[in-house]
């Protein structure tokens, strides 16, 4: 018992006296604990934020009816949603073709305004119809230049006129500049053309994708359900790549703070040579006093990994908040991981000059040489 | 005898001197690789997005009003205004020229045939560049519609681009149509004459079957200049794909150039935004409608910006730990020798010089471990960089050894080393000199 407690107050008197090495002995380890937990913590979180970022480029599903339907059944896109999950997006579309009061074709989309905001993000859009306007529509900006009147678009479908008010202009560069976008309950009313295409956002990477598909296809047999190839492999690709990227940039920073600290710690010990010496000449044992410098060590690594653990939480969180506009929490999930990366580096860096001390003579040392 | 000292100084403590030099060489191996990663982070991830396709579509601009729906035309095609093939070499010459990186023009036409094995078809086609080489006079770019579409799965041969003789064209099939129909590579398909095409073409020769997985699998790719023949309509293309290295959108680019002031235009023109790429192409093409695809643009401006903004980031948290970790060695390089500083200034040397042999020896140590820093971190940055995203040819020793990032690192190591050295220098002087000696550190 009183052994234990000698040994306790030798570290504790260790680190106190020596204030200006412990505390720089304190300083590399939070260093080290407070960059490997910002880069854990961002590595942990890398793939589902990039995945996010990708949520812009719209759907990666496209769902048709099957082969010689015109229409999907009732209720089919409650049933997509319901298997692709709460963080899916979805939005279905219905066509026409129609003829203006000056006798062009145009291609009228019946839509659900709401959904497709959240889908199709590129969308620059002058002011969206209210979801009340039951009549208002969305002119494509090169559609809206075949129209007279913008406020009164007089549209006629298999000799059944209607009206509609353009609550904004759309500007994609894609297809969509061609159409006019109007509420489909009122379009299904106006052509009796159901919906004829669901686009399906569903987040993640190809594996995610894949398994909504296989899902889809088993619930909703006969249906095609196609991805969107170019957006899926293209994502997979480049969130693999920066992710390795990532990986190489840890690993990189990792082993550059965890020699330093290295060499700092193994520096420290070695210039307590005297200590060593002293304690030699008094009778004590070569493991017990690497024993001392090893538990030092620990205790310092620990309160390191400790302040550099809130450090680095602050840090991920700060970095993330910057470049990707959302907070990341502090993971405890890694906090075991720095534990033992940093107390080996500490164990290893007391260990490393023991070699070094055991060749030495007390006697010289004591004398100055 | 400032020199000899400086001399022994590194001839004797090789340890310390090597302690140091390695926290030094490490944080700018360190700091190096990451800078020079993330410099180079923007181009390779572009390249990346290069599978999105076209980031600008051009049209004619008095062109009627499509009426497609899923990629298929529900209107007989009815000619319409078109563009000229021989004016897309104008685009070399724009301002941005040389970030234009694919030109892909389409000119669909309609075919009517049999197949080797006496299947009619009816079907749609699309006139495209496969290899073809553009230059304005200067030096050309070999580019078409499989460079901006890298997803594309052929099996067998891209069309040439010249018939090899006067009535026959090579042709590939998508995988859709060649599956329904039964075309296999090396068939002969023979064309039914039709007016536009009175019959100088007989046949399309089969090189090949290609996987889109869109509606391309259902049509036939022929080469731009027999599409032309076929239609009756030399020269002319519906629509051209670009593809261009852009800088993300921000809210200047998406100002109206003419309703900005002279100087102000000048900067939106000269800056790489879809935007501007768009209306320098409206300027070099008479009758055209170039537009950013929002789509693709939009959505890619924010994933490249966020990638290389975290490589910033980290490089900027590596700086951070770097600095630290090279301060932590110096001060204690220093602190390890109070008994010699001690020993100085008992023997007469003043602070000053003291301070200045020690500034001397970190900043000489950190010069050179600097430079070879410099070295290794620029040959890892580019090792990581092959291993991750593939080589496109072997790196000359220029595209390595970024020559910027010298001075920047060595300084950065200079100005750290010194800085790391302040506080114990400062502490070590501070003491007396007596009991330094006493105690012995």
């Amino acid at each position: 018992m009183s052994h234990r407690i000698s040994l306790f107050q030798m570290i504790r008197r260790s680190i106190m006296h020596r204030r200006a090495r412990s505390l720089s002995a304190l300083l590399a380890m939070t260093i080290s604990a407070a960059v490997a937990t910002a880069l854990l913590t961002l590595y942990t979180s890398l793939d589902a934020k990039l995945h996010h970022e990708f949520r812009g480029f719209g759907a990666n599903i496209v769902i048709t009816p099957a082969k010689g339907e015109k229409h999907f059944a009732d209720g089919t896109l409650d049933k997509v949603q319901a298997l692709a999950g709460p963080d899916a997006n979805a939005a279905e579309f219905g066509y026409a073709v129609a003829t203006t009061d000056r006798g062009t074709p145009v291609v009228v989309a019946g839509t659900d305004f709401a959904a497709v905001r959240r889908l199709d993000s590129w969308w620059q859009v002058t002011a969206w119809p209210t979801p009340a306007e039951t009549s208002s529509a969305l002119l494509g900006q090169h559609a809206a230049q075949f129209i007279g009147d913008e406020n009164n678009v007089q549209l006629t479908f298999a000799d059944r006129p209607i009206t509609l008010h353009g609550a904004g202009r759309l500007n994609t560069g894609g297809d969509e500049d061609n159409r006019i976008y109007m509420p489909l309950a009122s379009f299904t009313a106006w052509t009796g053309a159901l919906p004829s295409v669901i686009e399906l956002q569903v987040p993640g990477g190809a594996a995610q994708v894949e398994s909504v598909i296989g899902d889809l296809r088993k619930q909703l047999p006969g249906i095609k359900v196609d991805p969107v190839r170019q957006l899926v492999e293209g994502e997979n690709r480049i969130v693999d790549k920066t992710h390795a990227l990532m990986y190489a940039a840890m690993i990189l920073i990792a082993l550059t703070v965890a020699i330093s600290v290295l060499a700092t710690l193994s520096a420290s010990v070695l210039e307590r040579r005297r200590d060593f010496a002293l304690m030699k000449a008094l009778g004590s044992s070569t493991i017990h006093m690497v024993g001392l410098f090893v538990c030092e060590a620990v205790v310092l690594s620990i309160g390191g990994v400790m302040i550099g653990y809130i450090l680095g939480s602050g840090a991920s969180s700060l970095i993330s908040q910057l470049n990707f506009h959302t907070a990341t929490m502090p993971r405890l999930s890694v906090l075991p991981a720095i534990l033992l990366l940093n107390v080996s580096i500490a164990v290893l860096a007391a260990l490393l000059p023991v070699r070094l001390l055991r060749g030495l003579q007390p006697a010289a040392l004591l004398k100055g040489e | 005898m400032f020199l000899r000292l400086l001399i022994e100084s590194f001839r004797r403590q090789r340890r310390r001197k090597i302690l140091a030099g390695i926290a030094i060489l490490l944080g700018t191996t360190a700091v190096t690789a990451m800078l020079a990663l993330a410099t180079t982070i923007g181009d390779r991830i572009q390249d990346e997005l290069a599978v999105y396709g076209a980031n600008i579509v051009v049209t004619p601009a008095a062109e009627q009003l499509d009426v497609q729906v899923g990629g298929i035309d529900v209107r007989p095609d009815s000619g319409g205004a078109t563009l000229k093939e021989s004016d897309l070499k104008k685009l070399r010459g724009i301002f941005w020229a040389n970030n234009i990186t694919g030109v892909s023009p389409q000119l669909p036409v309609h075919i009517l045939g049999t197949t080797s094995e006496g299947e009619t078809l009816d079907v749609a086609a699309t006139g495209l560049w496969f290899r073809h080489s553009l230059s304005n006079g200067g030096p050309a770019i070999v580019t078409g519609a499989p460079a901006l579409h890298p997803l594309w799965k052929l099996t067998g041969e891209w069309p040439k681009e010249t018939s090899p003789t006067a009535n026959s064209a090579d042709a590939v099939i998508g995988s859709a149509l060649a599956t329904s129909k039964g075309i296999h590579t090396g068939d002969t398909i023979q064309l039914t004459p039709s007016p536009q095409n009175p019959g100088a073409l007989h046949s399309l020769h089969v090189t090949g079957i290609v996987a889109t997985g869109d509606t391309v699998d259902n049509q036939i790719l022929l080469p731009l200049s027999t599409a032309q023949s076929i239609a009756g309509t030399p020269d002319a293309v519906k629509r051209v794909e670009v593809s261009a290295r852009t800088k993300p959108e921000d809210s200047f680019a998406r100002k109206d150039p003419d309703s900005l002031s002279a100087k102000q235009k000048e900067i939106w023109y000269c800056r790489p935004y879809a935007n501007s790429i768009a209306y320098q192409i409206r300027e070099a093409i008479p009758g055209a409608r170039a537009e950013q695809i929002r789509r693709v643009e939009q959505s890619q401006g924010t994933v490249l910006s966020r990638i290389s903004g975290l490589m910033w980031l980290i490089s900027a948290a590596a700086m951070l730990a770097a600095a630290f970790a090279v301060s932590a060695a110096m001060a204690t390089a220093i602190l390890e020798r109070q008994v010699e500083i001690g020993l100085m200034r008992s023997l007469g040397a003043s602070k000053t010089s003291i301070a200045l042999l020690f500034y001397t020896e970190s900043g000489l140590l950190a010069f050179i471990t600097g430079a070879i820093g410099y070295i290794i971190g620029s040959g890892v940055a580019a090792w990581v960089g092959i291993k991750i995203f593939g080589a496109s040819a072997t790196p000359a020793l220029t595209d390595i050894l970024n020559p910027v990032l010298l001075p920047v690192i060595v300084s950065l190591s200079l100005l750290i080393a010194i800085a790391g050295s302040t506080p114990a220098i400062r502490r070590a002087l501070s003491m007396e000199p007596s009991s330094i000696l006493r105690t012995g550190a």
